[in-house]
């Protein structure tokens, strides 16, 4: 059977946009406070819908990122807090990356690339890049790059 | 045919599941939006198959399909889960649910796995 992905677009693009403007809110108040639980579990929770969201879509690039994300929140959640002011920034980082990502997607255009130095970062140890690092974020950069077939 | 609840805290995953289910003749008598609700539905409703989100608000999926499962040890539930969810798969199915669908979801493998569990509910 075929589902309609026109409409499942429109969804996604409807329900990860509140989702990316309540990471944003999360990290804010993880900005105040970086044991904030429940804003850790939200910013997961969101990370976990757009992944599932984007690889029902064939959104690689936004699944992968989301998926990314999820994980390093994973580690967050486990230790109960942000543990540096770096891992904040990176994910901030992330936030610009999937804002980005979701607006190509609602300009009929494919996802744009995710950068591996951003993947790299998100692998890394959890206490964090040296800030220096993360000081002129440039989430996505150069051309934009179709990511799918 | 069944009567399934959906609990899934993302409506773009519900309506996928109803969109995939509807078509077999099966009816979708309710949708959680979170664990709590999950749970209070199944007790009002008493569904013949629960499809549940491992990750949602309030109540994990696999905080709920324990409590539904200690009220009514026979629930049929199927676990939604996603990739790097291994580990709470199989705390779920341990805990009683029945089997799981991945997603990005698949019509054919959603469609045969609720096949599966009524036809083994109803040995």
């Amino acid at each position: 059977m075929a589902l309609d992905m026109a409409k499942y677009r429109q969804i996604f693009l409807e329900e990860s946009t509140e989702h990316l403007a309540e990471i944003s809110r999360a990290l804010f108040d993880l900005e105040k406070e970086m044991s904030n639980t429940e804003a850790i579990d939200s910013l997961f929770r969101m990370a976990h819908s757009i992944k599932s969201m984007a690889a029902s879509l064939g959104y690689d690039s936004v699944a992968d990122l989301s998926h990314r994300m999820e994980d390093r929140m994973e580690g967050v959640r486990a230790d109960g807090r942000v543990r540096s002011q770096a891992e904040l920034a990176l994910l901030f980082r992330c936030l610009e990356s999937l804002e980005r990502m979701v607006a190509a997607v609602a300009k009929d255009e494919e996802p744009l690339r995710v950068d591996d130095e951003l993947l790299r970062l998100l692998a890394e140890d959890p206490s964090g890049p040296a800030p220096t690092e993360l000081a002129s974020p440039d989430p996505v950069g150069g051309e934009p790059k179709k990511v799918l077939a | 045919m069944a009567r399934v609840l959906i609990a899934d805290d993302a409506s773009f995953m519900r309506q996928m599941i109803r969109e995939i289910i509807e078509p077999e003749g099966h009816e979708v008598v309710g949708e959680a939006t979170n664990g709590i609700e999950a749970v209070d539905l199944y007790n009002e409703l008493l569904p013949d198959v629960v499809t549940m989100d491992i990750v949602m608000p309030k109540r994990s999926g696999i905080d709920a399909v324990k409590a539904i499962l200690a009220e009514h040890p026979t629930a049929c539930v199927v676990m939604c889960s996603a990739l790097g969810q291994e580990t709470l798969v199989m705390e779920a199915l341990q805990a009683g649910a029945r089997d799981f669908i991945v997603k990005p979801f698949k019509p054919d493998s959603v469609i045969s796995t609720i096949a599966k569990i009524l036809e083994k509910g109803n040995d």
